[in-house]
């Protein structure tokens, strides 16, 4: 079996994963070098009922967690300093932390703005030398280019690597050699595996399965009865197996992004679809910009219970005309809003992009409308070009319920 | 004497020369191995058979050499249950120099006490099978009466445990360290690099007549500070360079020592393992020299 193996030339995989514990903390520590020695909560600070992004070392200690009310963390640990979430900066950070990582495989992904990335270095030995000596290295330009030190792994795929992650927090390195993954997981306890849902982990602690170890002794036959159609993959979880590859990230000219953080959470309709409503006007202002149109537009949804639910809706030939691409994105968000939980962030990804077509309509004369709504958007962007990108919009924009309070108050 | 006789193998990897360490004339068991084992690259180089896997790589190694260093130790700290997994699958001749965690000598931070504590934890495994734990020193990091009082430190720490010392910087270069190493029973490891401005000189100094220790990291000037591992260590040394080795430094050691370990770390394209054992030919076959120095 092994010549066989070795006969097709599988190659044994060298999956690197770089986690920065606390990232937001991290990055406001390195903006200003006084917050370093102090315990920090990073928490939306003019929100009325707002709750905790993230939290240092200290705080975390002091019992302070993501998602705790802002008036609790502060009775909990009474000495942190209140930071105000700032996402274009650890968005930045992660941009140049991934830059780092460029120069020694193309094959990153990242998580979102939370400092975790994981790198396929898999064949670059030649190129790079061992692979151990690579996340060595990273680490050490990292924290010397952007003063953040973080937690590096080694494994044959990205669950052992993620694993061991998760048991040298908040610094440290794990290395997990090729052929290992079973006996290093055996000992762990079991919720420690990524991938199992909240119903599975009741159910193994029904059956006293603990540890990892326990669980990989069971055949899939055995786990069929309990967990089903899950037996497989769960089987092949506790013996350290996982195919899924690392995809080359979608570069900054494939893709438009934008995100938004509610200073409240809010479960405001208006007040979600009049920021959604930016987002688009800026959206496609960016690709009239580069001549290009998308033919899907998603949108990324994080609940204040750290739930996140992401939906798409599609066009055929792509669009960047703002009302369409509005259109898209209220039926993205449509499919993806359906809970009653507040939201908290939302991000708008259009993607699929290709040219514009430079052909025009056969029958553009009869296109009164498209050509006025073109005119209108080409007087639009050139506002925006001179007075800023959130200058002008679409209506719906200025339908938030803190502009309805303003024009109140005025009036 | 007569040098023949006493030129015997021992174990795979392993010679057996005449020394007349302490005064006494007695044995020295010379092994030649290499930095670490576990390269992808030995096999695309051969060394290897095509299609090993990782986890097979140190049974395969065992039969050309019988010590190893490990270097993975350095880049994280020595896990005891990781050691444990390794040992179960290594031959029971094997024999180890482990490195020192990286964190220690050229990351230090402020818990280095607690992280050597940690590291001696890790090694326990090892026990007898240890030769020695090899701190590798930067090249800054220079005689410093700081640097003193650090060295002094890390080597309290690890009393009652084999210990050589690598220094990279020239000002270590002199008679009261290696009249201190001496006293303190810790070898010296004698280093060959490239001959560049500011390199620790190849000396034949030994400190500890228990153990010499020598690493060759081969000659490669133009990679030495390029900061790429891979140009670095990317070097062959030739059959006329190996002998030089052998005649201007190796059968010195070895005749005033007990025990000796050569190690390459020369490991880029499978070279270090092949001048190894290009090297232990060379040693097996001094029959001669080993005489004259013997006196």
């Amino acid at each position: 079996m092994h010549s066989m193996v070795s006969g097709f030339g599988l190659r044994e995989r060298s999956i690197l994963h770089f986690n920065v514990a606390d990232f937001a903390v991290a990055v406001e520590r390195v903006a200003d070098c006084s917050l370093r020695d102090k315990s920090l909560i990073v928490a939306p600070l003019h929100a009325n009922r707002g709750l905790v992004y993230d939290m240092s070392e200290e705080a975390y200690r002091d019992g302070v967690r993501k998602g705790m009310p802002i008036k609790q963390a502060m009775r909990v640990s009474k000495k942190a300093v209140l930071l105000s979430p700032r996402p274009q900066l650890y968005q930045k950070a992660m941009g140049a932390f991934l830059k780092e990582l460029q120069r020694y495989s193309p094959l990153i992904e990242s998580g979102q703005i939370d400092g975790h990335f994981f790198v396929d270095v898999t064949g670059s030995h030649r190129l790079y030398g061992p692979p151990a000596d690579v996340g060595w290295r990273i680490r050490r330009d990292v924290r010397k280019q952007l003063g953040i030190n973080p937690i590096w792994t080694l494994g044959s795929n990205r669950l052992v690597s993620k694993v061991a992650s998760r048991l040298v927090k908040p610094v440290g390195e794990y290395i997990v050699n090729h052929g290992e993954e079973a006996s290093f997981l055996a000992p762990l306890p079991i919720e420690l595996l990524p991938g199992l849902n909240l119903k599975e982990l009741e159910k193994m602690r029904e059956f006293h399965l603990t540890t990892i170890g326990a669980l990989a002794q069971l055949t899939p036959n055995q786990l069929m009865v309990p967990f089903g159609g899950r037996s497989g993959v769960l089987h092949a979880l506790s013996h350290g197996i996982d195919d899924t590859l690392i995809h080359k990230p979608s570069t900054q000219t494939d893709i438009v992004v934008g995100e938004h953080t509610f200073a409240n959470d809010t479960s405001d309709r208006n007040e979600v679809e009049a920021a959604l409503a930016t987002l688009v006007g800026r959206a496609g202002l960016a690709l009239r910009g580069q001549k290009k149109v998308t033919r899907r537009v998603g949108i990324w949804l994080s609940y204040c219970d750290g739930v996140q639910v992401i939906r798409q809706a599609t066009h055929k030939t792509g669009t960047s005309a703002e009302s369409l691409l509005q259109s898209l994105a209220l039926l993205a968000l449509k499919r993806c809003w359906q809970r009653r939980t507040r939201i908290r962030y939302c991000r708008l990804v259009c993607d699929r992009l290709q040219r514009q077509s430079p052909q025009l309509s056969l029958f553009a004369g009869n296109d009164t409308r498209g050509i006025k709504s073109r005119h209108v958007e080409g007087a639009m962007d050139s506002i925006r070009k001179r007075f800023g990108c959130d200058s002008i919009g679409l209506g719906r924009k200025y339908r938030s319920p803190a502009a309805e309070n303003r024009s109140q108050i005025s009036g | 004497m007569a040098a023949d006789s006493s030129i015997e193998p021992c174990r795979v990897g392993e010679l057996v020369y005449p020394s007349v360490a302490y005064g006494i004339e007695g044995p020295c068991k010379v092994s030649v191995g290499t930095c670490g084992y576990s390269y992808n690259e030995w096999v695309d180089s051969g060394f290897y058979p095509q299609g090993t896997m990782t986890s097979d790589m140190l049974a395969l190694y065992c039969s050309c050499f019988s010590v190893v260093e490990l270097n993975y130790t350095w880049y994280q700290m020595a896990r005891a249950e990781a050691l444990s997994r390794m040992l179960e699958s290594a031959p029971s001749q094997l024999l180890f120099s482990a490195k020192l965690t990286r964190t220690m000598t050229h990351d230090p931070g402020s818990d280095w006490q607690e992280q050597l504590l940690a590291f001696r934890q890790g090694i326990a495994p090892l026990k007898d099978r240890l030769l020695a734990i090899l701190i590798q020193l930067p090249a800054e990091f220079d005689r410093s009466v700081v640097n003193r009082n650090y060295l002094a430190g890390l080597l309290g720490g690890l009393e009652g445990l084999p210990v050589a010392v690598e220094f990279r910087h020239p000002s270590w270069a002199i008679d009261s360290v290696f009249v201190e190493l001496e006293r303190r029973e810790i070898s010296m490891v004698t280093v060959d690099e490239p001959e560049l401005p500011g390199a620790f000189p190849f000396l034949d100094v030994v400190t500890n007549p228990r153990l010499f220790y020598v690493r060759l990291h081969g000659r490669n000037v133009s990679g030495w500070h390029s900061g790429n591992m891979q140009k670095k260590f990317n070097y062959d040394y030739a059959d006329a360079e190996l002998r030089d080795v052998r005649d201007r430094h190796l059968l010195r050691m070895a005749a005033r020592s007990t025990r000796g370990v050569i190690f390459f770390n020369n490991h880029v394209q499978g070279r270090a393992p092949e001048n190894a054992k290009h090297l232990l030919k060379i040693l097996a076959k001094q029959g001669d020299s080993i005489g004259a120095f013997n006196g």
